[in-house]
Order: structure tokens, then C-alpha cells, then sequence
């Protein structure tokens, strides 16, 4: 045995008489896969624990008389193995006989079951062809992204396995047994029920199509388009995890998008959206051509004449009232690139400083907090942490929905027996999970995260050599919780004291507590200070800068972080660099030729109130549908109303373009070069897989035209050009580029040199500014309270179905699942108003009102009510108020009092009473 | 005024052999005093009615309800000790047998049970795993792995939760000692199950009952609540709590890792090993799984030490089998026997001949899964050495002997058939290979089969063999293959 420079111990064993090295716990297959040796096999996976079900990797192993499968046998020192051999032949012809055998008359063998029957020899099958068994004809295609087939199936339960072990989500199963088990979903499916995909708990994440080796399972767009005959690697664009995807290509369209093993964040797993959800990309509504309003109607124009306006209209803003009546909106759904393009192009062409990105109202109170506490605001660890860590904290974040990626690796965690801790007012998919549930009423994270810092200090569990080292201002943390006992905290949150306690003590004595958390933080009155109260409570037990610890908020958009990371941010440069840094100024200057501006500028919010008093008059508003999606949507209609020239780029028409003067169709992810980067700060490539659409523009070529036209050349090849340009300007990324990225499967920022690997983990020694500093924060009760006339407390939130406000995931067949939001209420409650499952109701609150179907649900708690808003026929954000966290801004989608009406029938136009039905029809099923 | 004390087996076979028709005719007979008890095993002798007499017991054989009289006045008995079935075993774990009454604890103890256990107490862990060493016990399930070596991996193993399970799944047909125990003598399976969990710290056993012995599980749930309020199972600094679960008829189950699978509320599917049980079994913790007969085997190991039980059989088997007799002979039932007499031996010391009109044609040991032996090789002596050399095996120890009417093509068909049935559907070769067979069988029982037939079941059992997940499909060729083996012209008859 020798010992490797990474700390395991490795062995040699000799296979097919080569020496090859392994880890203890290999199996055999394992390592000669390693060393490059094939095996045949059909149920083996390296995303699996070994099963032995095929029985095809038999081997060889001197001093033993059995033949045992490799793939479930360990490596031992010095073993000598052998995998081909005329006994081992004999055997693997007489099992893919068998194979062979069971195959329905008249079907087509499964091409791997072809090859591997060409391939051990098997040109007859001696059994009689009369024989009565065969595989049954069981066809599943109710799920609306892949078919299950059970004529090709081989029963090697690798679907099975993988729902359970790698989503954790146990849709399927194995029925029947001996000669007819095979797979199937749901329970229905023992009722001999079809259909069974559609009514199981199936989350269409694609694990088992993925894994089955045979094609029983697979994508209808493979099988309606054929299957690819090339792939690109690119990033998803949907959530914050950043999966990395081969898109599969055939005849210069997408067939399929299949995750990467090798993809850093994902290791080969996806979510529904992801990996079916893509078909937007095709959809018959893509804009293709600007469009230019005249009075109600679009009027197609050409690209240049497009171009030429926003130049003329912006030109003729700034001229005429002054740089600081022009704003910019950027997507956090596009490039670093065209991002920061964006940014420049406002702080170089116009020389303001407003510009913002819809992080503002999802995670910019994490930046506040982060920042103020760590100095650095982004993911302290990294998502493969959650491999190592001894205890996971969720707070506020219901990832198995809205990072499934991520939830379903926490819950493959627990599953080794890692304890969960989860915050959250909702009992969700996690919550049911956790060993510990603090159910807080919404709004009152502060007063439970200070109880539990209360107890830390008075247990004395608290890292004092960590704190000595590494943090200052221990004692105003100290003082402020002192007095915050969970007792305390129970009046307020609803929570038992002894629970509070027992999740301090859990989380403060673990060894490694990894703490995530998401807009159940952040989105509320007070949303900076329920992020410094976790990161206090992170500095006060040394979870940070450790493996398998820290803060890490579950990022919403694919590069939300990416787009404050390359400052469109009024208050902060790229790099989050300060604007008034004179070294960066000079920089700035030499690089771009042009002063940077340093007077902060207008968050999205105070450009509302700023169009509504005439001071801003012009804005461009990038991939961002503000008009279904921000808070208070009666106001933020009511400023876009306001604006002289609103410039809206995006790939369908959408709420926002109903205001807008000018619309230009986007290049969609798949369509252009780029990065993206993930919530674990990893910049990504996607790369261009398919043509735009004629004559589509990437974002970044149209911000590079219109500064042209502008008077300020943008003269850039290719997206790599202008990284190369964020490295010079931003310390943090110095070490970037697009070969670097190529080569190394993306990189996690801060990257300094260009021989620097990536920072998988931060603050390991020290953090930005030195020390990180402890902030106490007081309790402060949310911005709204439930009252007589407004009795609930309405939680906005995203379903795993859908995807913010629905543009991408609307157009997929993702409806055929969800095509409404609904509101989800407490049985309890539903009793109260005499409510039924499905009936339409009313919410009103002070601010507006919404139609939604109403449903009864064990998710929330009695008083508590939740939506989600990818809909916007729903127009569920006319309910909330501007509220928002003082610091940041970020708006307090999570706490809003409403009340509930029934609607009378005749209030009901035709088409709702249709809706209704089709409701119930899908509530019964 | 109850004047004569009279003994009834109460156990499942006694019942089937009409011992509840006894009771309940003579349940008016104010004299008679009818204690029931666990049945001796000699079931051909059943209902069996036993009579205290100052020179001990005398029974009556084979008695029906006017019977009542003869045993009320002590004409015909013939002395327990003096039938040469009984007389010629050597009875240790079931010595209780027929004697006491299976619930009453303080006669389990007046009998020397529960002094295993004790002597247990008095030892530490490893002392305990050291004396099961020396007894060189190998588990009686089957499988015949040093049970020391296995209880030392579980008690090594870190875990601050470990596990007990008693296998009594028995699914061989033609075997019945693990529901005789249970029926029986439950508090020594108790007491070995709490030795073990002794020695490897499990606090907590169950017992997975196959679903086909209601009586056992009910008899176990009963002891183990006599236990509990005799604070036997709390006493000491040991905590341990037991618990009988029904299978739910699932042959394969009887393999530890589907049995555990099974306990676990999943489906009775057989896992790969390693990792063995005893490191990652029953909710992923250290767990021994033994079959019953192995557990009720070690109060007797701890009481008198390993050494007199190394001192009993053959090199490399110790102790005593429980061989169950069955089939076509005149004496069927159990019969404890220390390791060494060989195939012959049992048939002629206690089959007594075949029964009348039969013909010997073969014997099948080890169950459905069973090689067949023809009368030239019935000199092969009862131990796992012998068999293993022989491609055989011992098994559970259920010996069932198949007269000259037994049409063996047939035979071969009903244990492919059976395997067919019992697989799980996990790996190829038993899933689809077990129906293959059958069908060629099915068709050589047809007239049409063919030479090539019998090489293709000969080159299919081979790989089934080598290739199976478990026993159930690497056993299963076994007596097709040694039925064409030692029967060719049966085979070689029906070709078309």
C-alpha cells in the first residue's frame, strides 16, 4: 500500500495482468474502469451503489473457485482478477441469451442489448421460439417528457435505484417478482393502473431515462426528433445551481439535454426544468424581429432601424434632461458578459450609476448582510460541501423545489444519516424530512436565529479560539441576544423554546454545521438582518471557512450572482469594488477611456418612485418581466406608464412589454457564448448549441451597437474579448478566462492569478477586510401583521414546476402538470370559510386583489396561506406592498395580509367556470 | 377430582395428526388431567399420549378417542424410553421436547434453561465469542459459517444501535425444526437471542416468522411477554427488547439480506455482499441474522461450555444436527444426532424401511434446493464437509426420500418450477433462466424435448450456478442436474 499526496490509501490489485491501483472501497469494476478496462455491464452505474442484478461483469479472482459480479466485489490488496476468460464468455453468452429470450416477438431489440449480443456472440436463442414468456406489454407514456416501454426494459431496477438514491424522491418501484418484476411508478400502477407515471409522485427530474441502459425509458423529443448526433456542453439557465448540460443536437435543433457526470455542480443529476424544460427555445411565439409601438399595435422594424432608435432616444434623454434620467434594468438570467456590458455601457456612454438587476428583490439583502458581516457576499463554501458536513441548516429555502439539484443531494445527505435542521414556516418536502422543524411564523427569523445564539452563549458553546482569531465585535452580539432566550422567542415565533434550543445546541456542536438559505430570509422587512443573524450565528460556532460549514444563499436565477458580481449594482463596481476607490478610478479610466461615475445610483425600487415624479424618463430593461414579478405591480405599471422611451428586451412578449416603446427579440442561452455564474460562485461557459432564430442578436451584440451608434465604440469579436476585459478591471476574477474556464470545468471566484485554481472555499485564513465582524441585530416585526380586516398572512414562493414568472417553463409541456398557481391553505382555515378544494377565491389586500383556486394544504399552518406567481393571469403581486428591507431594498415578498372572498358563481365568466372544472378533474386525480 | 395426569403434544403436527380431537373428546373426563406439551418428533407415532408411572412415562402411539380407556387403566403403554426412535438420538436442543409444557417458564428453568445465559452474564463480550469458538458451532440455516467469527465482526463493529434477528422463515419443504422450537421450547430461542445480543450489544431482536406458522409467532409472542414480566429481558444492565414479525410468504426471504429488506417494510429482495450483515444489516446497523435452530443451539454452549460441544460430531461439523425426516419412509420426524452417521444410517436406524409398498428410488437433502442421492451414494455421512465435497448440501437438515413411483422428470420440473415461483427477479439467471428451465422440462415432459434439450439445461444450470445473485438461483439446478445425472433413462425415455 502506498499513500496518496490526497490522504487515502491506495492499493494494487492486478486485472487482466495489468497492475492497477484502486481506493479501498472500490469494487473490482470500479477499478478497472478507472484504469480503463470494460467490463460488460448493463445495471452497473457509477451514480449507484452496487446492485448485481445483470450479472454480466462476473470475474475471475485467482484463489477463489466462484465467478462473483465485479461490480459488487471490493478491491483487495494484491488480488489478482481476471474478467475475460472462455468460462466467463460461456456464462455472459448464456445470460444475454436469456436477455435475448424474453424479448417480445416482433419488437426491435434495444440497440445496447443488440451490440452486446453481437458482441458475446449470441446469433440464435435456443429456447423455442413458442415459449410463452415473454416481457409483458406494459407502455407508460403519461409522463409529458419520456415513455416507458416495458418491451425493452431488462428489470435491472437502475430507474428504481436512481429515483431513490440519487433524487429521493421513491416514485418507482419494482412490482411483481421473479420472471414479470419490472418497474413502475406510483402506486397506481399496483390498481393496474396505465397511467402511472401522472399520478405517482414522480418530479420528471430524468434520473432514471437517464440511467436506463437500454431505452425503455426515454425523452419524447428523442423520440419524436431522433437521436442526437452531436452534443455541446453549456450550463443550464435556469436556477442558481448551474448545471452542466450536453445539449443534444440533431438537424440543428436541441433533442435533448442531458446533465453531465462530470458537471461540477450537478455530478449528472437535473431538475424537471432542466432537463425537459427547454422547449421555449422552439416556441412558436419567439419574438424574431423588433417591434416598435404605434399607439396598440407593434410595427416590425428592421434591426438597424431598432438599433438607430435606441441610440437616437437615449442620446436625445441624455441630452435633453441629463444622464440621470436614464436607467437600466440588466437580467440576472444573462451573460457575465453582456452584464457587464451593460454596466459599462450605462457608467461609459451614459455616466450614471443606475443601473440594477432583479437580485435586488431576491437576494440583495444577502449582499447587505453578507457583506457587513464576512465582507464578501456570495456562498462561503461550495455545494460539493454538503458531501462533508456533519449537519445541514435550511433556512427559508425550500430547495427540493426550487434548487432541486441542490435538494436532492440534502436530501441524499440525510439519508447517510446527516442530521437537518430546517426554518421555515412551511412544511415542506425537507421540513417533513427534518429531525428538526422550527415552524416560525413568517417574518420572525431574527428573533429565532438571535434565541438560538442566546443559547450558544449561555451553554458556552460558542468557538472561542475561532472568534479570538478571526472576528471582532463578539460582545454587541453578545448584548443584543442576551436577553433573547427562546422562551422569548417562542412568544414571537410560535416556535417551543426547547426546540430553539435543541437546534442551537445541534447546530453549534456538530463538528461541521453547512447552513443554506434562500428568499424566506431575505425577501422581508427586515431581510439584512435575518442574514447577519444566521452569519452570526456561523462566526459564533467557527462554521465558516471550514469544510462542509458557512453561509450559503441558494442563488434564485441562473446568474443572479453573476450579475452583481460584474456590477450592475448602483452602489458597487464589478467585483463589488467600491465606486469611490480612487486605484479603480484610474484603472477604469486607462482601461475604458472614460471616468468612473462615483455618485451612487437608483436601486429598482427608487426608479419607481423616480419615474412617478418625472425624474427618470428613459429605460432599457433587459430578460426581466418587472411587470409580473416585482411587488406593488399597481405602481411599478404606473411608473412604467410614466417613461418617455422603455426599451424591452426579451424572448417573448410578456406584462413588461405591454408598457414598452420598443421590444427586441434575445438570443436565448442556448443560442450564444458566455459564462453564467452559480450560487457556489463558479463561473461557467455556455457555449452556442443551436442558430438563433434569422437575424437574432445576442444581448451583448446589441448593447455594443447601440454604443457604437452612441459615439463610444464597442468593438468586441466575441464574449471571451470581454472577459478578458473584466479580469483586468476586477482583482477577483484576474485569474479568468475562456481557456482557463474550458479547461478546468469552470472556476469559483475570487480567482486572482492566472495559475490561481479557484476558491472552493472562502475565508480559510482570513477574510476580505481581515477580521469578519459579528452585528447584533435586533427583532423587528415584519412591515405587515395580520389584522381583523386582513386576517392571513399571504408567502409568495416558486413550485419545482415552474420557473419565476413562467415565460421559459409556460411554454413547455411542463403545463400539462401545472397551468395555474393556486393558494394553499390550511384545512383548518378552508373549514372556517366553508372553502372547497378547487374553488376559485378571492385575496384582497390593501394594496389590490387576485383570483386564484384555493387548496387545502398541510404546508401551511392555520393563519398562514402560500402562492406561488408564475402566473400572470394571477397577478398575485398586485396584493403586495412596497415594503422592503431598508438596507437593500429587497422587497418583503414573504409577509402580506390579505383576507379571502369566496366568488359567487355569477361572478364567474365561462372560461373561469371551465378552468374550475378542469381544477377538480386534476385535485381528484 | 382429578386423578390421572395425562400428557398431549399441543404443536402443529400433533394437531395435524389429530391431537386436538383427543382433547376436545376427552375434555369432560373429570379424572383425566391433560397437560399438553411440545411433541417429541416421532410424528408417526402422533397423537402420542403419555402417562406418568412411577418407573417414568409410559405413551400410547397413534391413539384415537376410545383409546381413553386402555390409558386410564395402564394396558398397552409402552415405556418413552424404550422407543428406539427417541432412544437412539442425542437430545440437547430439544431435550425439553414432549416433557415440558412450551409457556411454562419456571419448568424451562427447572430444566437447566436460562444457566447459558446466566453464564453469559457472568462473561465478558468476548469471553462469550471466544466460548462459541471453541464450541466450533457453525450456523444451522444453511449456509454453515462459523457462528463465532460472524458474532465477533458484529461486536467489533461501532454502532451504538445493533441488532438480533432470529430467521424463521422456514420455507425448505420437508422442515419443521425451527417451528417445533418455537412451538416448543420458545424460551430457548429467547435465551440464545439474548446471549448474542450480549455479546454484541444488541439492544433490541426480532424474530421474522414466515407467515405460514401462526401458531410459532403466537407461541413467541406469548414467551417473550412472559419474559418481559418475568424481567428477564431488562434484567442485569443489559436492556433488550424482542419482537415477532410475520413474513409475508416469501420463500427468498429466508436469505438474511431479503429477510432483513422484508423487516424493513421493503420488498423481499436479495442485496449483494459483501457488505455482510453483521457490519450493515437491519437499518444499516451491525446485525446477526441465525437461523433459529443456531440460536436455540447456544444456551446449551454457554451452560456447559464450548468444549463439550466441540467434543460432539465430526471434524469439521460439532454438535448435533436436527435431521427431519419425511417422505416416503415408515418413520418420519425429527431426529437430533450428533454429526457423522452417514445417509443410510438415519433411513435404516430411524426411517424404519420404506413404508409399505414403496420402493426406495432417492433421497433429497437440503430441501427444494437439494441435490438427490440414489441408493448408491447413500453412504456419504451426514456432516457439511462430506456434502460440500459432493456438491451437495446439508442444509436445514430436512432429508425427504422419494419412493419408485416418483416419476423424476416431474420432480426436476416441480423445483425448477419452485424456483421460478420463489425468485425474487433480481438477477438474470434465476429471474429468466428458472422459467427457461421449466419450459425445457415442461417440454421434455411433453415428448418433445430433445438431446440438445438436456445439454442446453445442463449449460443453462451451470450458469445459473455460477452466476446467481444467491442460493435460491445458484441451488436451484442442483436437483434438476442430479436427477438427469443419476435418472438418465427417465429423461432419455420422453425425448421425441
Amino acid at each position: 500500500m502506498r499513500r496518496e499526496a490526497n490522504g487515502s490509501t491506495m492499493l494494487n490489485l492486478t486485472i487482466n495482468g495489468r497492475s492497477v491501483a484502486a481506493e479501498p472501497g472500490d469494487t473490482i469494476y470500479m477499478a478497472a474502469r478507472k484504469a480503463g478496462i470494460s467490463i460488460p455491464s448493463l445495471c452497473v452505474s457509477h451514480q449507484l451503489a452496487p446492485f448485481g442484478s445483470c450479472r454480466l461483469c462476473i470475474c475471475e479472482i485467482e484463489g477463489q473457485s466462484g465467478i462473483p459480479a465485479s461490480c459488487t466485489t471490493p478491491v483487495r490488496p494484491d488480488m489478482v482478477v481476471r474478467t475475460e476468460s472462455d468460462r466467463l464468455r460461456r456464462h455472459r453468452h448464456n445470460i444475454v441469451e436469456l436477455y435475448v429470450s424474453e424479448q417480445p416477438e416482433g419488437s426491435e431489440m434495444s440497440s445496447p442489448l443488440r451490440e452486446l449480443a453481437l458482441a458475446c456472440g449470441v446469433d440464435r436463442v435456443r429456447y423455442p421460439d413458442g415459449a410463452r414468456s415473454k416481457r409483458a406489454s406494459v407502455r407508460d407514456d403519461s409522463n409529458p417528457f419520456f415513455t416507458f416501454d416495458n418491451a425493452a426494459c431488462i428489470s435491472c431496477a437502475r430507474c428504481v435505484r436512481a429515483c431513490d438514491e440519487i433524487q429521493g424522491t421513491h416514485a418507482l418501484t419494482m412490482i411483481g417478482r421473479g420472471f414479470p418484476a419490472r418497474p413502475a411508478a406510483g402506486a397506481g400502477s399496483f390498481m393496474g393502473e396505465a397511467a402511472a407515471f401522472a399520478t405517482s409522485n414522480c418530479v420528471s427530474c430524468g434520473a432514471c431515462v437517464k440511467e436506463c441502459p437500454t431505452g425503455a425509458l426515454t425523452e419524447k423529443t428523442v423520440l419524436e426528433k431522433g437521436i442526437p448526433t452531436g452534443t455541446v456542453r453549456t450550463t443550464c439557465a435556469y436556477c442558481g445551481v448551474g448545471c452542466a448540460f450536453d445539449a443534444g443536437v440533431r438537424d440543428g435543433r436541441v433533442v435533448q439535454m442531458m446533465p453531465a457526470d462530470d458537471g461540477p455542480s450537478n455530478r449528472g443529476h437535473a431538475c424537471m426544468k432542466g432537463r425537459f424544460g427547454w422547449t421555449y427555445n422552439d416556441a412558436p411565439d419567439r419574438l424574431r424581429v423588433p417591434l416598435l409601438r404605434r399607439g396598440n399595435d407593434w410595427e416590425e422594424i428592421s434591426w438597424e432601424s431598432a438599433l438607430d432608435r435606441v441610440a437616437q432616444e437615449f442620446t436625445r434623454i441624455k441630452e435633453t434632461q441629463g444622464s440621470d434620467a436614464l436607467a437600466t434594468i440588466s437580467s440576472s438570467r444573462g451573460t457575465n458578459e453582456e452584464n457587464y456590458l451593460f454596466a459599462k455601457f450605462m457608467r461609459c456612454v451614459i455616466g450614471t450609476n443606475h443601473i440594477d438587476n432583479c437580485a435586488r428583490v431576491c437576494h440583495s439583502a444577502t449582499v447587505t448582510g453578507m457583506m457587513d458581516t464576512l465582507g464578501a457576499s456570495a456562498a462561503t463554501n461550495s455545494i460539493q460541501d454538503l458531501d462533508l458536513t456533519q449537519l445541514i441548516m435550511v433556512v427559508g429555502a425550500n430547495p427540493t423545489e426550487s434548487h432541486p439539484v441542490v435538494g436532492a443531494k440534502i436530501k441524499q445527505a440525510h439519508r447517510r444519516g446527516v442530521p437537518l435542521i430546517v426554518i421555515d414556516p412551511r412544511r415542506t418536502e425537507l421540513a417533513r424530512l427534518a429531525d428538526l422543524h422550527l415552524q416560525l411564523r413568517p417574518g420572525t427569523n431574527v428573533a429565532l436565529l438571535n434565541a438560538m445564539g442566546h443559547v450558544l452563549v449561555k451553554e458556552g458553546l460558542l468557538d472561542q479560539a475561532f472568534i479570538a482569531a478571526r472576528a471582532e465585535g463578539i460582545e454587541d452580539w453578545i448584548k443584543t441576544v442576551s436577553d433573547c432566550t427562546p422562551e422569548a422567542a417562542e412568544v414571537i415565533t410560535g416556535v417551543p423554546a426547547h426546540l430553539i434550543a435543541q437546534a442551537a445546541r445541534r447546530y453549534g456542536s456538530s463538528g461541521a454545521s453547512f447552513c443554506v438559505h434562500g428568499l424566506g430570509v431575505t425577501e422581508h422587512r427586515w431581510g439584512s438582518h435575518g442574514v447577519i443573524a444566521l452569519c452570526n450565528l456561523a462566526l459564533a460556532t467557527g462554521n465558516i471557512g471550514k469544510p462542509g460549514t458557512g453561509i450559503n444563499p441558494l442563488r434564485g436565477q441562473n446568474n443572479v450572482q453573476g450579475a452583481s458580481d460584474m456590477g450592475c449594482l448602483p452602489t458597487y463596481f464589478a467585483g463589488y469594488q467600491n465606486l469611490d476607490d480612487p486605484k479603480l478610478a484610474a484603472l477604469h479610466q486607462a482601461i475604458t477611456g472614460r471616468p468612473l461615475p462615483t455618485k451612487r445610483g437608483m436601486k429598482t425600487p427608487d426608479m419607481w418612485d423616480a419615474a412617478i415624479a418625472g425624474r427618470l424618463k428613459g429605460l432599457w430593461i433587459i430578460g426581466y418581466d418587472v411587470a409580473q414579478t416585482d411587488p406593488n405591480l399597481k405602481k411599478v405599471h404606473e411608473a412604467l406608464k410614466h417613461m418617455e422611451f422603455l426599451v424591452v428586451q426579451d424572448l417573448f412578449l410578456c406584462e413588461t412589454t405591454k408598457f414598452a416603446h420598443l421590444v427586441l427579440p434575445g438570443a436565448s442561452f442556448l443560442e450564444k457564448d458566455g459564462t453564467f455564474t452559480n450560487l457556489e460562485r463558479r463561473i461557467q461557459r455556455i457555449r452556442k448549441v443551436v442558430e438563433p432564430p434569422h437575424g437574432i442578436l445576442p444581448d451583448w451584440r446589441v448593447v455594443c451597437e447601440v454604443s457604437n451608434r452612441m459615439g463610444y465604440p464597442m468593438p468586441y469579436r466575441h464574449p471571451s474579448e470581454i472577459m478578458d476585459e473584466i479580469a483586468t478591471l476586477t482583482p477577483m476574477f484576474a485569474g479568468v478566462s475562456y481557456a482557463r474556464l474550458d479547461q478546468h470545468a469552470g472556476l469559483q471566484w475570487p480567482v486572482p492569478t492566472a495559475v490561481h485554481e479557484g476558491t472552493s472555499l472562502m475565508h480559510q485564513e482570513t477574510f476580505p477586510k481581515g477580521k469578519a465582524h459579528f452585528v447584533g441585530v435586533e427583532y423587528l416585526p415584519p412591515g405587515e401583521a395580520a389584522s381583523k380586516e386582513y386576517p392571513f398572512v399571504l408567502t409568495t414562493g416558486r413550485i419545482l414546476q415552474h420557473y419565476n414568472c413562467g415565460a421559459q417553463t409556460r411554454r413547455t409541456d411542463i403545463l400539462e402538470l401545472v397551468d395555474t398557481d393556486v393558494l394553499e391553505m390550511h384545512p383548518a382555515d378552508m373549514v372556517g370559510l366553508h372553502l372547497r378544494d378547487a374553488e376559485i377565491v378571492r385575496v384582497v389586500s390593501a394594496r389590490g386583489d387576485a383570483r386564484l383556486p384555493v387548496v387545502g394544504s398541510e404546508r401551511v399552518m392555520p393563519g398562514h396561506l402560500f402562492t406561488s406567481f408564475h402566473f400572470p393571469a394571477s397577478t398575485v403581486n398586485a396584493l403586495l406592498s412596497s415594503s422592503a428591507d431598508e438596507s437593500s431594498k429587497c422587497p418583503e415578498y414573504k409577509v402580506s395580509a390579505v383576507r379571502v372572498e369566496p366568488i359567487e358563481r355569477d361572478e364567474l365568466d365561462p372560461e373561469d367556470e371551465a378552468e374550475l372544472q378542469h381544477m377538480r378533474r386534476q385535485l381528484i386525480t | 377430582m382429578k386423578t390421572i395426569r395425562c400428557y398431549l403434544a399441543n404443536d402443529t403436527s400433533s394437531r395435524a395428526a389429530g391431537a386436538e380431537r383427543l382433547a376436545d373428546a376427552w375434555s369432560e373426563r373429570q379424572e383425566l388431567q391433560l397437560i399438553r406439551t411440545s411433541s417429541r418428533g416421532a410424528f408417526f407415532l402422533e397423537p402420542m399420549v403419555e402417562r406418568e408411572t412411577p418407573t417414568g412415562r409410559e405413551a400410547w402411539f397413534n391413539v384415537a378417542p376410545n383409546d381413553l380407556p386402555r390409558i386410564v387403566a395402564g394396558v398397552g403403554g409402552t415405556p418413552v424410553a424404550g422407543i428406539p426412535f427417541l432412544q437412539q438420538q442425542t437430545r440437547f436442543t430439544f431435550a425439553n421436547f414432549g416433557i415440558t409444557e412450551p409457556l411454562a417458564l419456571d419448568e424451562y428453568q427447572t430444566r437447566g434453561g436460562l444457566k447459558g445465559l446466566a453464564a453469559a452474564r457472568s462473561l465478558s463480550p468476548e469471553a462469550i465469542v471466544e466460548e462459541l469458538g471453541i464450541s466450533r458451532l457453525r450456523g444451522r440455516g444453511g449456509a454453515a459459517f462459523p457462528v463465532w467469527k460472524k458474532w465477533q465482526v458484529a461486536q467489533q463493529a461501532s454502532s451504538e444501535q445493533k441488532y438480533v434477528v432470529a430467521n424463521a422463515d422456514e420455507g425448505d419443504a420437508g422442515t419443521y425444526c425451527d417451528g417445533m422450537i418455537m412451538e416448543g421450547d420458545p424460551f430457548r430461542l429467547i435465551e440464545g437471542m439474548m446471549i448474542c445480543a450480549r455479546a454484541i450489544g444488541a439492544t433490541r431482536g426480532y424474530i421474522y416468522c414466515r407467515y405460514e406458522y401462526p401458531a410459532a409467532a403466537q407461541a413467541m409472542r406469548f414467551a417473550i411477554q412472559k419474559a418481559r414480566e418475568a424481567d428477564l429481558l431488562d434484567s442485569d444492565d443489559y436492556p433488550f427488547d424482542l419482537e415477532v414479525v410475520s413474513g409475508a410468504g416469501s420463500y427468498v426471504c429466508g436469505e438474511e439480506t431479503a429477510l432483513l429488506e422484508s423487516l424493513e417494510g421493503r420488498r423481499g429482495v436479495v442485496l449483494a455482499k459483501p457488505p455482510y450483515p453483521a457490519e450493515f444489516g437491519l437499518y444499516g446497523k451491525p446485525t446477526i441474522v441465525s437461523n433459529v435452530l443456531t440460536f436455540a443451539t447456544i444456551p446449551n454452549i454457554l451452560a456447559n461450555g464450548g468444549a463439550w460441544h466441540a467434543f460432539l460430531g465430526t471434524e469439521g461439523s460439532r454438535g448435533t444436527m436436527a435431521v427431519q425426516l419425511g417422505g416416503r419412509v415408515k418413520q418420519a420426524g425429527l431426529i437430533e444426532i450428533p454429526f457423522g452417521l452417514t445417509l443410510q444410517g438415519v433411513l435404516d436406524r430411524f426411517g424404519g424401511g420404506m413404508a409399505p409398498g414403496s420402493r426406495f428410488k432417492a433421497v433429497q437433502v437440503g430441501g427444494p434446493l437439494g441435490s438427490l442421492f440414489p441408493e448408491s451414494q447413500l453412504d456419504i455421512p451426514i456432516c457439511y464437509d462430506a456434502f460440500a465435497e459432493a456438491g451437495a448440501i446439508l442444509g436445514h437438515g430436512g432429508i425427504v426420500v422419494y419412493d419408485h413411483e416418483t416419476d423424476m422428470v416431474e420432480l426436476a420440473r416441480h423445483f425448477m418450477a419452485f424456483t421460478a415461483d420463489e425468485s425474487c427477479g433480481k438477477c438474470t439467471p434465476c429471474r429468466i433462466g428458472s422459467v427457461r428451465g421449466r419450459e425445457i422440462l415442461e417440454r421434455i415432459q411433453r415428448g418433445q424435448g430433445t438431446a440438445e434439450d438436456l445439454f442446453l439445461l445442463s449449460d443453462l444450470g451451470e450458469t445459473m450456478k455460477a452466476t446467481s445473485l444467491c442460493a435460491l438461483g445458484g441451488r436451484a439446478p442442483y436437483p434438476v442436474l442430479t436427477a438427469i445425472e443419476h435418472f438418465p433413462n427417465e429423461f432419455a425415455r420422453r425425448q421425441g
